[in-house]
């Protein structure tokens, strides 16, 4: 127990945890990680994982920006340029976005969020965690092979006609379907039934929401991917004549496919990103998260209007024009529960106690690139505005509003706010802030030029370009390489804290979801007994310990209505309170 | 093709406004009206938006500890305003929007026809009776409806100045249909003729009208893109669209490209029809070796093919190798050029065996 706890009752107030309960130290060796079936160690191999694989793909988005700085191209030769664009889009969207939150703080959250000792199946978790590996694999044999050049989303009948190593790659890219499939599951398993005593569905965190909603995405429509792949594959083995108009196939019907999964797959990747923003708006200002139904159901709304506006992506492709128009209308549909979460976001940090710490800073600036990613969204969506916008920079900078600015920016504001409970050190505020304030200059100077390009009439995929395009293409450019610089600081301020940071209190920002009444780093049974479960954004019984930083329950916290405190219910956490 | 090592002193496309080309056609203002719509939606939920956030950050911002100033979690009615009423807006856009689009879809009768062809990496436009040519030139203030079809992968013809665009898929047909409204000026004669004889000292006669600004027969044009991801030279898959002031001017420079003119060698009209019917993007003429073989010393050579057989490159060769490609691949080379059957007349193939003829001097 922590000498500097006060309050009433110490047991939600976790001390130190001893070495041999730490989840890192208990047991050593790389054996202990290979074989892990503790969530919380495999969330830690996947963080590597995914890390790795960002840093491999903002290197080539680097080299990517590198080249436009001239209008003839400046390192690679065509050929060159379009490998490296495909496995730029390729790793970041299957090796990183996709699995970056739900399976990397995802795992390591879930399952403590809960009050539970792990996942429902910690087998598949671990089995999900090597086809995660394997599909990575799969791609570095693409890579080292004969490259691959047909753009991430494999259109036919390019990727069925070149030599380059499609097949490897849909194979991988097969694999890591499978290993989203398993997460998804095992996370729709846990939340149902692994939920504390008192735990109902609208007590739950809205991270859990969001992680609930992704995965009923994942279930329902990876599947559609892993189809469509291993039918590409047989076109281009057996040439059944589904994909490729020589076999009298029809290239269209391969985008229907693709989009059908690689759509809901967008919401695979904002919505955890959602759930990550509620917590950190609401815990870093101290302040009930507002319209907490709102935004839970609005998850739901967005996984679910996901699945009908997949045609959005082939407005220009031939489609009947009623068939386009609908497409067209549905997808207004989804903006309205977005627009929902940014003014609940908004309407929180009203009258709140905000600290503007690290995961705030990256926070607020989600909230600022998000809602440029989803208002500009609109142009896309408006079908006459489209035809003009369709397969432009303005599309590249889209989309990266949205996946970057909104996706990425938020995980390392999550990355940053669990840190302390994933590794037991705090980091360099100052040195968290400064990275976030170069990653937004640089994110927008990046961004920004590239709307005015495509309005202009650039077309995206382009290794050269007409030269009155090349000012903006070279302020984006330097754009690029301040916001790498912006995440190599990021990296730094991490990598540095785990070698010198100050230890971590239990609650340094305080949270009063279940993860900040555990130890950190937790213990690796998380919890001794099921804690108790209140209103997950209630902050008024926490006080502030200056002297720990940290954050301490002062009262008992007590299931609103019971008035009393209630046992510990003697039934361990996995069996659902069940007898 | 537009090389870009330059800085030229007129731009095609030049900017009018900060957000668009040049508007040269009947859809573009509108399409420019509802993005500009579109962009003050945006501007109006952004600047609010903005400034709160902002604002609330440093308003509310406390020494850690200090409680927030209300604990409000929710507030049914004003979170159903912010619902609802933000979709009276997108109603108004996507109608907007679904009008434009459908203005786009059916040409009117009567329009005129031009048939495209797009290739690995290229445009033929066929303007009927034989005439081919890799410009798109159109008269102004006529409806016309380009008929698309594609040799190989997935294109997509995009004209910034005329906002339009449409996917060109392998095995149907995609149309698309729009209305210039600004004809191509045409440069001063002594500019042209400067420009010829520049591009024939200096660039091994190939004229580039992007160095130029200026086709080969003195218009200005409006930059023509390929925009849905097609391999190696996506991003040179580009040519001029040029519009003429009157169906007569059309007219006649039709005829200048409908055949083989009076006192024109074969092996010059040979060498025209290289650059115009996409042979140059596979061909070189200097022995580099492209997607095909090099036309430099190919007259006369014995040749390996994939079959195992072999043979020379004789006049039966190259014209079979034009009506049936991929009858005698030469060793080494993919099946993948396009038929040329009934696309060029007898004297065509004869003026292009002719040119490589000339290019194959010392054999």
């Amino acid at each position: 127990m922590s000498e500097h706890a006060i309050g009433r009752s110490q047991g939600f107030n976790p001390g130190d945890v001893s070495d041999s309960d730490n989840y890192l130290k208990n047991s050593s060796g790389v054996l202990s990680w290979v074989f892990t079936l503790d969530h919380k160690r495999i969330g830690i191999m996947y963080l590597v994982g995914i890390l790795t694989s960002f840093f491999i793909g903002g290197m080539l988005a680097m080299a990517i920006r590198a080249h436009l700085l001239k209008p003839a191209g400046w390192l690679f030769s065509n050929d060159a340029y379009n490998q490296v664009f495909t496995l730029h889009g390729a790793i970041m969207v299957f090796l990183f976005i996709i699995p970056s939150i739900p399976a990397a703080l995802g795992n390591f959250l879930v399952p403590v969020m809960l009050g539970a000792k792990d996942v429902a199946f910690p087998r598949l978790n671990l089995s999900s965690f090597y086809l995660w590996v394997t599909g990575a694999i799969f791609f570095i044999a693409a890579l080292l092979g004969s490259g691959l050049d047909t753009g991430w989303t494999f259109y036919t009948p390019y990727s069925t006609t070149t030599d380059t190593s499609v097949i490897l790659a849909t194979f991988g890219a097969f694999v890591l379907g499978f290993s989203s499939i398993f997460t998804g599951l095992n996370f729709i398993v846990t939340i149902n039934t692994m939920r504390p005593p008192g735990m109902t569905w609208f007590k739950m965190p809205l991270f859990l929401w969001a992680t609930y909603s992704t995965s009923i995405i994942q279930v329902l429509a990876t599947p559609v991917l892993g189809i469509t792949l291993l039918l590409l594959i047989a076109e281009r083995t057996l040439h059944i004549g589904i994909f490729d108009p020589e076999f009298n196939g029809d290239p269209v019907t391969y985008q229907h496919f693709f989009w059908f999964y690689s759509h809901p797959a967008v919401y695979i990747m904002i919505l955890p990103a959602f759930g990550i923003i509620s917590e950190l708006i609401s815990v870093h200002s101290h302040k009930h998260i507002f319209g907490y139904r709102f935004i839970a159901y609005s998850s739901i709304a967005i996984a679910l209007l996901g699945f009908l506006v997949w045609g959005h992506h082939m407005f220009t492709s031939g489609m009947s024009s009623l068939t386009t128009i609908i497409f067209s209308a549905l997808t207004f549909t989804v903006s309205i529960p977005s627009a929902i979460k940014v003014f609940n976001w908004l309407a929180t940090l009203y009258k709140g106690s905000i600290s503007l710490t690290t995961p705030m800073c990256y926070a607020i600036s989600f909230l600022f690139l998000f809602t440029i990613g989803g208002l500009t969204g609109l142009f896309l969506g408006v079908l006459s505005v489209d035809l003009h916008l369709h397969d432009t920079y303005f599309i590249v900078a889209h989309f990266h509003y949205v996946m970057m600015g909104g996706t990425m920016i938020a995980f390392l504001g999550g990355l940053f706010h669990w840190w302390p409970k994933m590794t037991g050190k705090m980091f360099s505020e100052l040195g968290g802030q400064i990275s976030c304030f170069i990653v937004f200059i640089g994110f927008n100077m990046t961004f920004l030029p590239q709307f005015v390009l495509g309005s202009r009439g650039m077309p995206r995929r382009y290794a050269t370009y007409d030269p009155e395009f090349a000012f903006l293409h070279q302020l984006s450019s330097y754009g690029a390489f301040l916001l790498g610089i912006g995440l190599l600081v990021a990296g730094v301020v991490l990598v540095h804290s785990l070698f010198n940071g100050k230890k971590a209190p239990a609650n340094p920002w305080g949270g009063v979801t279940l993860e900040w009444q555990c130890s950190s780093p937790p213990p690796f049974y998380n919890y001794a007994r099921p804690p108790v479960v209140g209103d997950p954004y209630d902050f008024t019984g926490l006080g502030w310990d200056e002297r720990a930083g940290n954050y301490i329950f002062l009262d008992p916290i007590v299931e609103p209505g019971a008035g009393v405190k209630p046992e510990p219910v003697e039934v361990p956490a996995h069996a659902g309170g069940q007898q | 093709m537009i090389m870009t090592d330059f800085t030229p002193q007129l731009l095609a496309d030049v900017n009018e406004s900060f957000w668009f080309p040049k508007s040269a056609s009947t859809f573009s203002d509108q399409v420019d009206e509802t993005y500009m719509l579109v962009m003050w939606i945006c501007v109006f939920f952004m600047v609010p938006i903005t400034i709160a956030l902002f604002y609330f950050s440093i308003r509310y911002m406390k020494k850690k500890g200090e409680p927030a100033e209300s604990q409000v979690s929710h507030n049914t009615p004003l979170e159903i305003a912010w619902s609802v009423l933000p979709s009276f807006l997108l109603v108004w856009i996507f109608v907007e929007g679904a009008i434009g689009y459908i203005d786009q879809q059916a040409a009117p009768e009567g329009a005129a026809q031009v048939g495209v062809k797009s290739f690995k990496w290229g445009w033929t436009m066929d303007y009927g009776n034989g005439v081919f040519h890799p410009e798109l030139h159109l008269v102004n203030d006529k409806p016309t409806k380009l008929t698309m079809r594609s040799s190989d992968v997935i294109h997509s013809l995009f004209i910034p100045a005329f906002r339009a665009k449409r996917d060109i898929v392998p095995g149907r047909y995609n149309e698309m249909w729009f209305n210039p409204k600004v004809f191509s000026e045409k440069v001063s004669d002594e500019e042209l003729e400067a420009a010829l004889k520049d591009a024939k000292e200096n660039h091994n006669g190939t004229f580039d009208p992007g160095r130029y600004q200026f086709t080969s027969d003195g218009y200005r044009f409006f930059d023509l893109y390929c925009t849905e991801y097609c391999g190696r030279n996506h991003s040179q898959m580009q040519t001029v669209v040029v519009v003429h002031e009157t169906q007569a001017d059309l007219d006649a420079w039709i005829k200048k490209y409908s055949g083989r003119q009076e006192g024109q060698s074969p092996a010059e009209y040979g060498k025209l029809l290289y650059e115009r019917r996409g042979c140059a993007s596979c061909h070189s003429v200097d022995g580099s070796k492209r997607v095909g073989p090099s036309f430099l010393d190919a007259y006369g050579t014995d040749r390996k093919f994939s079959t195992g057989a072999s043979g020379v490159a004789d006049e039966n060769y190259i014209r079979e190798s034009i009506l049936e490609p991929k009858a005698l691949v030469v060793e080494g080379y993919q099946p993948v050029m396009p038929s040329y059957k009934g696309q060029l007349s007898d004297d065509d193939i004869d003026s292009i065996i002719a040119y490589l003829k000339s290019l194959s001097a010392s054999k």
